[in-house]
């Protein structure tokens, strides 16, 4: 028993209060589907692996204030007390954190001279214990050897002959075949020779906002430099055990640099996405606030029209109308008006992100999205709609023949 | 009469309690959503140095590789080489100059008990200090001698003048960094321009630093730098071949107090570019600028597109919530309509009933402001709590902001009142009173 | 037809009790028109209510064309009012958003009878009240009187047994009120069953039969003859 026809007529004769609801709808439905958008696509961001085993790793910075000091055999006795405490599964000095937001980044070229294009990475200085202490996957080609570690000095413009690349770095230099970059030379700096000897399956840049955060590159080195980070990895359960532990014996160990900022790097990732989990967090606020207000909106409209409609009802009632179909009308009411409201709202989505992707280089929404957004306000319209339409159906039929 | 339709909407509102609530909330977690990012909006939009933003500018140089433009050729490159910045500053051809970086130090004890202190340092010349107002609570800036005889001077920040000298005035004292001893010549009063605009390069709103020295102490290597370093041409070796390099890493500020010493200084750069050209440097277009201090900011868009996205949320937010309030109010209205009738029946005219209504609305939009300015607050501490240092006194309500929530929920809920009322006002008694 | 035997209604509320009737009797058969008068406040409403189906009854037994009303559901009632009973109401309770023909279609819709069925008896009952050019129309477009006839139109669609009217010449002047009474008798007399409240004393005294209820109890009145000499004129 289908009354459209009938709720038409009479949505028609009550146009205004009707748009108004639908417009409410369309909104939110623009509103809704945009912010969740927003909301998965920072959530896609987050969930990328960083290539780190991030619950079993903290670093911390050494800075050197001392005049005359031997950096580098300060380095290996410090690396050598690191490895050497037990529950450490490795250490390595690093210059730049995953994730941190601050590191280095160099290009690398398939031809040297100043004029080839050339694919920028972050770069990470690590020995032979890099890809150990970080928690890599080395999916192709060797790791370096001790050999292959030089000594950088502040301000060195030369590169070490070898390199490790992270396999996404290796999918955009040779896009045809990752595995081709093992064993090819490409130039860093422009015209210096680099053989890469291994790929990695991922390890990402300092910079989680950057749109290269997949290429990374390691390249062999220890740092001759007055600031550096230890990057320690620790067997699972004994990082928190460690970290005041190993702060101290190099504290102790030496009072010409501070020992400063030791940080999990689960604590790292949290503060890179900060902002992510702020935004996502308020944009779920604005969701859940916005479906709230629509959603009592429409129960306030609905008790109101129903208790205008009173009479009405009872004359229903009365002339043979069941509770079922009662609540039924006042159902297929809202069903109405909010098919006129996604349908606007669709429009709006798309319009809304037609501007969002204009303005801020937005991505373009799904189409599934969409459809989830309409599915999801029908019904919230519909549980809006159920207590006052079961309101509606308990009027007595008795209504009709009172007066006023 | 006032009083009378005053006392009328209170009735009115008390009466239907449950639609007011509904209409009321509406309107406050509409404008307190508004509020709260309209806030941020302007707080991190506002102009940090007022007194003084039209005279400062930013020079921009386009030193950068020909085959490969910087900022995909939308902008010159946001810092600029040690080596036209020296030069630059050489040629002292504005009113006021200072070419300024970021860098770090670590403040050795003099008394073997204490700790080694790291802190964030501005390493700037002298002018730096009278060009942005910076406020002294002790002492002076150093003066530009002590630039020219590269003397060991710095000047504390409060903050820093409290760790290590107990908040007394230290001028005269002086700290050790690096091995070598600096004398205190001033402490600077509280001072944290938001942006801080003097240096966007590594966040735009990020604090002041803990000390600032003379520049000259970076060439000597006496000082760390720290902050951005952009290069497109590999460098030599060694740190003099650095200094020597096409990196980018300083900024550089001018004073010009009119449009014409700025044209001068405009002609002072193009001729400037055009000598290096014949040195076989600046190989791209001159593309040389000079912007003030709002115009800088614009540039860099230090408004964060968050924040902006945000805040065209929140205004659909808030339509949604007048919408709704439209709505409520249309259907409570309507159903005054045999009050209606028998309120023109007894001689109210249309204009009365106009103001009784739209009084009515206006009592629920201030009501809903009021929660609205309670929310704000609550939604900015909310903000601070989830970004933290990122949001560091960009979200703080001022009065500016008070009034302009309630004038906003003021002025929506009476926009929101005009249909109903007008609707309402147009009742015909004749039928309402009929079907009594 | 239809049958109370000692029907009660109690009112309850926290501390009074009240009786709107109190055992109540009423046999009316099939044709006939019957019109029930009495003081406000007698029990006429409750009584109308009741026969209607639209309230309940405290205890007491009600057979409705045989069948117990008691032991039915409110689906049940409510499908027994659509198929055998038709509502005349004082206010009309024309549904305002709706047009005639659409209000009309209003009992037929909860029939769930087809559409061409249902235009036949839309057209053939808004004809046989003289409104048949006006379908488009809505309520408020018309005078009163001719409001009540859509009413009775709609009353009519379903083909009921059963007309009860509430006081269908209250809100009407002399001159309508005679118009809707002599469509009431039209439709008396092709058979269906009419049970009118009333307060007018003339109105009432146009029925075949006249009941009177005074403290929820029934007090015949003997004014048939004078009717049925009229019915025979």
């Amino acid at each position: 028993m289908l009354e459209t026809g009938l709720i038409l007529r009479a949505l028609a004769r009550n146009k205004i209060g009707a748009l108004l609801i639908a417009l409410q709808i369309a909104l939110t439905l623009a509103i809704m589907v945009n912010a969740i958008f927003m909301i998965l696509e920072r959530q896609q961001q987050m969930q990328r692996a960083s290539g780190l085993d991030e619950a079993n790793s903290f670093y911390l910075t050494n800075t050197i204030f001392a005049q005359d000091y031997n950096i580098i055999s300060h380095l290996q006795t410090d690396l050598h007390t690191i490895r050497n405490t037990p529950g450490v599964i490795d250490a390595v000095q690093i210059n730049a954190v995953p994730l941190s937001g601050s590191g280095w980044s160099m290009a690398l070229q398939h031809q040297p001279g100043e004029d080839k294009d050339a694919i920028g990475a972050a770069i990470y200085l690590v020995d032979e214990h890099g890809i150990n202490s970080l928690g890599l996957t080395l999916i192709a080609g060797t790791n370096f050897s001790q050999a292959d570690v030089e000594i950088r000095q502040d301000g060195q413009s030369t590169w070490p002959s070898k390199t490790i690349i992270t396999q996404a770095f290796a999918e955009s230099l040779y896009p045809d075949d990752w595995q081709a970059a093992i064993g090819n030379t490409v130039y860093i700096s422009q015209h210096q020779p680099m053989q890469i000897i291994g790929v990695v399956k991922a390890l990402q840049a300092p910079w989680n906002g950057w749109n290269g955060v997949e290429r990374s590159m390691l390249v062999p080195f220890h740092r001759a430099s007055k600031g550096s980070y230890y990057y320690i990895r620790t067997e699972p359960g004994q990082r928190d055990r460690l970290m005041p532990i190993i702060e101290k014996a190099l504290a102790e160990s030496d009072k010409e640099r501070i020992i400063r900022r030791v940080t999990t790097v689960e604590e790292t990732r949290a503060r890179s996405y900060q902002q992510h989990n702020a935004s996502n967090k308020i944009l779920i606020t604005v969701v859940i606030t916005l479906t709230l207000i629509t959603g009592f909106g429409i129960v306030g409209l609905a008790i109101f029209s129903i208790n205008r409609r009173v009479k009405q009802i009872g004359t229903r009632r009365a002339l043979g109308a069941t509770k079922g179909q009662i609540m039924r009308y006042f159902m297929l009411e809202n069903f109405l008006i909010s098919s006129i409201g996604v349908t606007l709202g669709c429009i709006g989505a798309i319009a809304l992100n037609i501007w969002l992707v204009n303005t801020f280089n937005f991505a373009p929404i799904g189409v599934e999205l969409i459809a989830f957004g309409v599915i999801a306000l029908f019904i919230v319209g519909q549980l809006a709609v159920l207590y006052p339409a079961r309101k509606a159906a308990l009027i007595p039929p008795a209504s009709a023949t009172r007066t006023v | 009469m006032f009083n009378y339709y005053l006392r009328l909407a209170w009735i009115s509102i008390l009466r239907h309690w449950g639609l007011s609530l509904l209409m009321v909330s509406a309107i406050g977690l509409g404008i307190g959503a508004a509020i709260t990012t309209v806030t941020v909006n302007y707080l991190m939009s506002s102009n940090p140095i007022p007194e003084q933003s039209e005279q400062l500018f930013y020079v921009q140089l386009d030193s950068w590789d020909v085959n490969d433009p910087f900022d995909d050729g939308l902008n010159p490159p946001d810092q600029l080489t040690y080596t036209d910045a020296t030069n630059l500053m050489r040629a002292k051809q504005a009113f006021r100059q200072s070419v300024q970086a970021q860098a770090f130090a670590v403040i050795e004890p003099t008394d073997p008990d204490m700790l080694p202190l790291i802190v964030n340092a501005r390493a700037n010349t002298a002018d730096f200090f009278t060009m942005f107002n910076v406020p002294f609570l002790y002492g002076n800036p150093w003066s530009q001698a002590s630039d020219d005889n590269k003397e060991h001077v710095v000047v504390l920040s409060k903050a820093s003048n409290e760790k290590l000298f107990g908040g007394e005035n230290s001028v005269g004292q002086s700290i050790k960094l690096a091995g070598n001893m600096y004398r205190v010549v001033g402490v600077i009063d509280n001072w944290q321009p938001k942006p801080r605009f003097y240096d966007i390069t590594t966040g735009a709103f990020n604090d002041t630093e803990d000390i600032f020295v003379p520049f000259h102490l970076i060439a000597d290597e006496k000082i760390s730098r720290s902050g951005n370093t952009n290069c497109w041409k590999p460098t030599g070796d060694g740190f003099q071949a650095f200094l020597a390099s096409e990196c980018i890493w300083t900024q550089f500020w001018v004073q010009l107090n009119s449009a014409q010493e700025k044209a001068e200084y405009m002609q002072f750069l193009n001729a400037y570019v055009q000598e290096q050209q014949q040195l076989g440097r600046f190989q791209r277009p001159i593309d040389n600028r000079l912007s003030n201090v709002m115009q800088w900011l614009a540039s860099q868009e230090v408004v964060a597109d968050d924040a902006q996205m945000m805040m065209a949320m929140s205004f659909m937010f808030l339509m949604v919530c007048l919408l709704n309030t439209v709505g409520l109010l249309l259907a409570k209205f309507l159903g005054k309509a045999p009050e209606i009738g028998l309120r023109q029946a007894l001689g109210a005219s249309k204009r009365t009933l106009f103001y009784q209504y739209i009084i009515e609305s206006a009592c629920i939009g201030i009501i809903g402001g009021i929660l609205g300015l309670i929310l704000a607050y609550f939604g900015l501490q909310g903000i601070e709590l989830l970004y933290g240092d990122a949001m560091k006194d960009l979200a703080t309500l001022d009065s500016k902001m008070a009034g302009l929530a309630v004038v906003l929920a003021l002025f929506s809920s009476i926009l929101a009142g005009l249909y109903p009322t007008w609707r309402a006002c147009h009742i015909q008694p004749a039928q309402q009173l009929k079907s009594q | 037809m239809l049958e109370m035997n000692n029907i009660n209604k109690i009112f309850q509320t926290a501390d009074i009790q009240t009786h709107a009737l109190r055992d109540f009797c009423l046999h009316v058969n099939e044709g006939e028109f019957v019109s029930v008068t009495g003081p406000s406040g007698s029990g006429k409403t409750t009584f109308l209510n009741i026969a209607g189906l639209l309230e309940t009854y405290s205890s007491g037994e009600f057979l409705l064309d045989g069948k117990d009303v008691g032991k039915l559901n409110d689906n049940g009632r409510s499908r027994l009012r659509n198929e055998k009973i038709g509502f005349i109401f004082q206010g009309f309770n024309l549904i305002p958003d709706l047009n005639l023909y659409d209000n009309v279609d209003v009992p037929l819709r909860y029939r769930g009878f087809n559409s061409k069925e249902r235009k036949r008896r839309i057209e053939e009952n808004l004809e046989r009240v003289g409104l048949a050019t006006r379908m488009k129309h809505l309520p408020s477009q018309l005078s009163g009187g001719q409001q009540q006839r859509v009413a009775i139109a709609r009353a009519l669609a379903t083909s009921p047994r059963f007309l009860l009217a509430d006081e269908p010449t209250g809100n009407l002047d002399s001159e309508m009120a005679q118009g809707v009474m002599a469509l009431l008798e039209e439709i008396n007399q092709q058979g269906t069953t009419i049970i009118m409240v009333t307060h007018d004393a003339q109105l009432a005294a146009r029925a075949k039969r006249t009941i009177q209820v005074k403290d929820g109890q029934v007090n015949e009145q003997q004014s048939a003859p004078i009717l049925n000499k009229q019915a025979i004129a």
